[in-house]
């Protein structure tokens, strides 16, 4: 199938429904598509909803200036100073665009929004009652008559002269191969959350959804887009086993960490990595403590985890026999990823969402917009649609290089030809590119044990031609392993070239112990080598020096 | 770990195929869920959004 449209938009979650929502609201003639791996109603990392919005600056309360230092000390330094700060100037207005959609933010008895502080400096963080969030969004984008193309894995950006311009995929279930030619397109579509193994040893037992394999930094990748803070692997003390989030829910409101020596420990603006390191020091298991809450704390803790975001935890609980009031809740780190959510990774956007690629813009987990988490997605959603309608309003559709199309085409009719008979399974062959991803790059790094990965690497490359691959869903698996790969040869890349100690224990170099300001407070960007083709990494300032 | 499924309850709509955030569901010869692929991230979609309460997920052995 061969479609044209003006905008194209890879990914429907957060940021790509109001990417798509946006755009037809800014000029309803213009005709935007989005492409959706699984299906837009439940989609992304919000399908059953999220219990806040991490980062508002509300008028009269807090200031962006406010936030900006904030997020500088979290981002201990790595951080453009421009798209933070544009999203923290319009959190204010995604609030009330939420609102108007029937989103509830709960306030309280003087009819202030309910906040409570997470980051160093400024209370940000927004409680929001949202189970049904990503159904409203679903609903928007329909009423725009925005058209959704579910089921359908992108595996190309199709580029000529350094400007994207459109999509190749196929359809996850029939294999019908898709081109969409676009005169601006979108790429919204998550980070990389199946990159090391969950020590449950389960696939996909990962904290975020496990669809999104770095599609969006593999594809960006390839076309030629750079990319950057690839070295920030990073995890989090979440439910043992479960990898359920908790933390801010349960901490924000009086519960408390202990060791395994029953000693508290100081959770300065809910700091996970002091959380990481009593595990590391060897003090764990360490358990979130309850027990000395009222009945009515308990009870809204309950309902806030029991119906939203991740409501298994309540079956997860009841089969363990726990209760919040008597037992304690054992925290376990879980596995490392790749996010501009909840990290500092993604492709190089500047305060418009415009890539270093003509014609592609980037929005949410898959772009680097540090720490960003939800706010980020709507806003940056909302800048690059309307970025994204000024330039198909000056541009025609690219030419595409038919031989392009058949070559990817033919890729994968090969794949499916070649692997029927295949001796290892996707899921075999998964685990073990993970957990060697596991055993290499990821903390404690150091040189010698980053190269052991890229010793790996051509290996499993090759050795792909051995994976079983008997329909269309196991071929969109053996593609997510290739997104897997190239996220982790930019890790291990920018690793390597990061010779310092920056971030905590997330980018933590054995043989580079310390952290380094004099030399190293910089990006490392990576972008494909136009000749050799392989990864080369750039050191590049720190716009302003991350200061205004 | 398979679907808990009520089949007298069950309309066979398909609505838990639909919406399945892996695409791991698929109807039997008999019209009821089950899941093909052994994938599930037990986001609780497709017990959620089933209308006719009909379906229970359980989680995977190896993080329950």
């Amino acid at each position: 199938m061969e479609l044209e449209t003006d905008i194209l938009v890879i990914g429907g979650g957060s940021a790509g429904s109001m990417a798509a929502i946006v755009a037809k609201e800014q000029n309803p003639d213009i005709d935007v598509t989005i492409i959706e791996k699984a299906e837009i109603n439940r989609s992304g990392s919000i399908a059953l909803g999220m219990d806040a919005l991490n980062i508002v600056v509300q008028p009269g309360i807090t200031t962006p200036e406010l936030y900006m230092n904030s997020a500088r000390i979290a981002t201990e330094g790595i951080l453009d100073y421009k798209p933070s700060y544009v999203m923290a100037e319009r959190s204010y207005s995604i609030l009330k665009r939420l609102e108007g959609w029937g989103i509830r933010f709960p306030r309280d008895e003087e009819n202030k929004y309910i906040s409570l502080q997470v980051h160093a400096k400024g209370s940000f963080l927004l409680e929001m009652d949202s189970p049904d969030l990503k159904l409203v969004l679903a609903e928007k984008v329909k009423e725009a008559g925005v058209r959704v193309i579910n089921r359908t894995i992108v595996t190309k950006l199709l580029v000529n002269n350094e400007q994207v311009i459109g999509a190749m995929g196929f359809n996850i279930r029939t294999g019908k191969v898709i081109v969409c030619k676009a005169k601006a397109t979108i790429l919204a579509n998550g980070g990389c959350a199946r990159f090391s193994l969950p020590n449950s040893g389960y696939l996909y037992g990962t904290f975020d959804y496990p669809g999104n394999a770095g599609d969006g930094y593999s594809l960006a990748y390839r076309a030629g887009a750079q990319l950057t803070g690839f070295e920030f692997t990073q995890c989090s003390p979440l439910i043992k086993d479960i990898n359920c989030p908790l933390l801010y829910i349960t901490l924000t409101r009086g519960a408390e960490v202990v060791n395994a020596l029953g000693e508290t420990i100081d959770l300065e603006y809910v700091s996970t990595q002091n959380m990481l390191k009593e595990l590391r020091e060897g003090k764990g298991p360490i358990f979130i403590k309850m027990n000395h809450l009222p009945e009515e704390r308990i009870q809204d803790i309950e309902r806030i985890l029991f119906t939203t975001e991740r409501p298994i935890q309540k079956k997860f609980w009841e089969n363990r026999g726990v209760d919040f009031r008597e037992g304690l809740i054992e925290l376990g780190e879980t596995e490392y990823q790749l996010c501009g959510g909840h990290g500092l990774t993604g492709i190089v956007v500047n305060e418009k969402a415009e890539t270093t690629l003509k014609g592609l813009y980037a929005a949410g987990d898959v772009a680097c917009v540090p720490l960003q988490h939800l706010t980020g997605a709507f806003v940056f959603g909302e800048v690059a649609a309307e970025e994204a309608v000024k330039f198909v309003n000056n541009n025609d559709l690219g030419e595409v290089d038919q031989n392009l199309i058949k070559d990817e085409e033919q890729r994968l009719l090969n794949v499916m030809d070649n692997n029927k008979s295949g001796s290892i399974s996707v899921k075999d062959f998964e685990y073990k590119v993970r957990r060697t991803i596991s055993d290499y790059a990821i903390p404690p790094k150091n040189e010698i044990k980053l190269k052991r990965f890229l010793w790996w690497l051509p290996r499993f490359r090759d050795d792909m031609k051995d994976i079983q691959v008997t329909d269309h869903h196991e071929l969109s698996r053996y593609e997510e392993i290739q997104f897997i790969l190239d996220s982790a040869e930019l890790s291990v890349h920018a690793s390597l070239a990061r010779e310092e100690s920056r971030w905590g224990w997330f980018h933590h170099r054995t043989d580079y112990p310390e952290k380094d300001d004099g030399n190293w407070l910089k990006h490392v960007v990576l972008e494909k080598g136009l000749k050799s083709g392989e990864v080369q990494t750039l050191l590049v300032d720190i716009e302003n020096g991350g200061e205004h | 770990m398979p679907l808990i499924v009520d089949e007298d309850l069950c309309t066979s709509c398909g609505v838990c195929v639909d919406r399945c955030t892996m695409d791991i569901i698929r109807l039997n010869d008999d019209g009821f869920p089950y899941k093909k692929y052994d994938e599930c991230w037990y986001c609780g979609v497709c017990e959620e959004d089933c209308p006719e309460n009909a379906l229970i997920i359980d989680l995977p052995f190896q993080v329950k």
